[in-house]
């Protein structure tokens, strides 16, 4: 399986709450490139290399969602997003509601006649979901059931893809040819990979797995904003322009300016994305574990970012599996 | 019937561009009537029945559905749009579209993480909305799309105990119906008219009227059903389950009262239109000429003019039974 053919599997398979979909693919990929582990929350793999120094690359393998907090007797769900979602893309949106099994519903639109003016998107809580069951609803959905987007991946020109959860199945889909590309080289150091839940929530799987790894250096693989008609150039980055390297306070400033020479020395495409503070990824809380880690951040550029229409290009993961192989085999920050 | 559904609704075919569907629909009914296309496109059709009735009675059901049509490219590639009938912004942003049944799309917007205050929660202005197909620059956009091609909402057909939820069932129901009945021996002679444009004002069907000039006519299509979560009962204009929709009034036509309580009183499984809201063929049908008196029988859909709009097989299934009773009924009570 190529990068490609592993990302388009990985956005397909769903990855929210105790939905596992997703792990599971990750995981029978991992454990053939690395001693994998399922540690809580997390997938871990392992390559041991020599000395005691410990480098982490990690991405977030959940997805935004929604779970059910009331059914009523027609079979009309309500439902507390899980992670940040657009209200206003919502009417007639097709989800998977993953009940004691699995089975479509829709989220309603305003019927014409009754739209007023402008409609505000402020409360998740007026946004049903149909869930076409009407009156047997409660025989398959409970609460506390997850519902995702349902959404098929497909290519699209220039080696681009679109579909649901590429936020951050991109990122999971390079650290598994990372892994791939490593498995069986002479490493100077260990490498841990850490494929987490919940950073939709809050960055929860990397705080346990950042304190299991016991790591010195860390690298996080997530997504940032592309570039879009609507949206100012100096807020994103540029689709098929490379992986960006983040620059910001909470990140190691020495790891940052490594990653952009090794890129320019090796011809890898790469921008660069600089932030004021706080990253909004998994490194902010890595960087914080234990003792401190030094912790650097690669974003692949992603338009439409949490819904199902999320595109990234092909040519931008594979720059940055190139850039984390010369990265690793250059001998990081040891 | 539900791989005939499965069919018409899968073809794209907004309106001025139904080609597809009417390929199609000719290739259903070719052997079981006679049939002709007219200048816009509609497919007109004389079915042969048993007897032959006094009054000559039309059937419409309309080819075109809803969608995109493409105004401009602009030079990185990404392609403006207008609406091709009545297509609510809430249903655009963020959707997948399908450009010439060929070229996958996205409706692309500012990510939620960059918008603030009122405009998170308020709609973009439709005309600030845009069509990304992944092309590098205009040239290469320009290798696929041209001003003028189509867009339609991407769906799945997806079958849910009685419910189907996909795009265009309006007013693929209505071709459905319309091809069973052509395809079955009819009892009376009548005409019927696979119509083009009538989401951009009921266009084809006005043209057909006047060819067939029929005296009486019956308009079958979907209409919305609100019988959703948060709508009182008096605003849910009529409800899944319960079978065909019958209109007294809509925006565009005061129905033949003696129809319409036929059409009720038929024992058939029917309810009420309780509103005066939206429109259909009627509009134009009832006026041709020195004037048709006509009914409409509609399909409940929920979330119509959207690619997540849900219909219910057992609906279906009653306006087509009660189609067939009451072009006998014309015939042979002479209405």
């Amino acid at each position: 399986m190529n990068i490609k053919d592993n990302l388009l599997s990985l956005s397909n398979a769903v990855g929210l709450g105790n939905i596992y979909h997703a792990a599971n693919i990750a995981f029978d990929i991992i454990s053939k490139y690395t001693t994998a582990t399922k540690n809580g929350l997390n997938i871990i793999g392992r390559l041991e290399g020599m000395g005691d120094y410990t480098l982490l690359l990690e991405a977030h393998i959940d997805e935004v969602g929604f779970i059910v907090t009331d059914i009523d007797s027609d079979g009309f769900l309500t439902v507390k997003n899980c992670g940040g979602i657009d209200l206003r893309a919502l009417p007639a949106r097709v989800v998977t509601i993953h009940g004691k099994r699995e089975v479509t519903g829709v989220f309603c639109a305003t019927p014409p006649h009754l739209a007023k003016g402008e409609q505000k998107y402020d409360d998740i809580s007026t946004l049903k979901i149909d869930s076409l069951l009407g009156d047997t609803a409660r025989d398959i959905i409970s609460v506390g059931d997850f519902v995702s987007f349902k959404q098929e991946a497909v290519p699209m020109l220039n080696n681009q893809v679109t579909g649901k959860s590429l936020d951050n199945r991109a990122g999971v889909a390079c650290l598994l040819e990372t892994a791939k590309r490593l498995s069986g080289k002479e490493l100077p150091f260990n490498v841990v990979f850490a494929l987490t839940n919940e950073e939709e929530l809050g960055h929860r799987g990397a705080k346990t797995a950042a304190f299991s790894a016991c790591t010195d250096e860390a690298l996080v693989l997530d997504v940032s904003f592309a570039d879009g008609p609507d949206i100012a150039a100096k807020d994103c980055g540029r689709l098929s322009g490379g992986g960006m390297i983040g620059i910001s306070p909470v990140l190691d400033k020495e790891l940052s300016n490594k990653l952009a020479d090794i890129a320019k020395e090796n011809n890898i495409p790469y921008q660069l994305e600089v932030m004021g503070g706080a990253t909004g990824t998994n490194s902010d809380v890595i960087s914080i574990s234990k003792s401190g880690v030094k912790t650097g951040l690669i974003s692949i550029p992603l338009r439409n970012m949490h819904t199902d229409v999320e595109t990234v290009c092909i040519d931008d993961l594979i720059s940055v599996c190139d850039l984390l192989e010369q990265y690793v085999l250059g001998g990081a920050l040891l | 019937m539900i791989e005939l559904l499965r069919q018409l609704c899968t073809l794209d075919g907004t309106s001025g561009d139904e080609g597809a569907v009417r390929k199609f629909v000719i290739s259903q009914i070719k052997d079981c009537c006679e049939y002709r296309i007219d200048n816009l496109g509609n497919i007109i059709a004389f079915k042969k029945g048993k007897k032959t009735p006094s009054k000559k009675t039309l059937i419409d059901a309309h080819l075109d559905e809803v969608g995109l049509i493409i105004t401009s490219i602009d030079q990185n590639g990404f392609l403006r749009f207008k609406t091709v009938g009545g297509v609510d912004t809430a249903a655009l942003l963020f959707h997948r579209v399908l450009i010439n049944g060929k070229t996958v799309g996205v409706i692309g917007g500012k990510p939620i993480h960059l918008t603030g205050g009122d405009e998170r929660k308020k709609l973009p202005n439709a005309d600030n909305l845009y069509i990304d197909i992944g092309a590098k620059d205009d040239t290469q956009a320009r290798t696929l799309v041209r001003e003028g091609d189509r867009a339609v909402m991407c769906s799945d057909f997806t079958v849910i105990g009685n419910k189907i939820l996909t795009k265009a069932l309006d007013d693929r129901v209505g071709c459905a119906i319309l091809i069973k009945l052509l395809q079955k021996q009819a009892e009376y002679d009548f005409y019927a008219s696979f119509s083009t444009g009538e989401e951009i004002g009921l266009r084809g069907a006005r043209v057909a009227a006047y060819s067939v000039d029929p005296d009486a006519a019956i308009v079958i299509d979907g209409t919305t059903a609100a019988d959703i979560a948060g709508v009182a009962n008096e605003n849910q204009v009529c409800r899944q389950g319960l079978g065909a929709v019958v209109s007294f009034m809509d925006g565009a036509t005061a129905y033949d009262r003696e129809y319409y309580n036929a059409a009720l009183s038929s024992g058939i499984s029917s309810q009420s239109k309780c509103a005066v809201a939206g429109g259909n063929n009627a509009g134009a049908i009832h006026l041709s000429r020195g004037g048709v008196r006509t009914l409409a029988l509609s399909v409940p859909c929920r979330y119509i003019h959207t690619a997540g709009s849900v219909a219910d097989f057992r609906d279906i299934d009653a306006v087509y039974k009660l189609c067939e009773y009451m072009i006998n009924k014309i015939a042979s009570d002479r209405l």
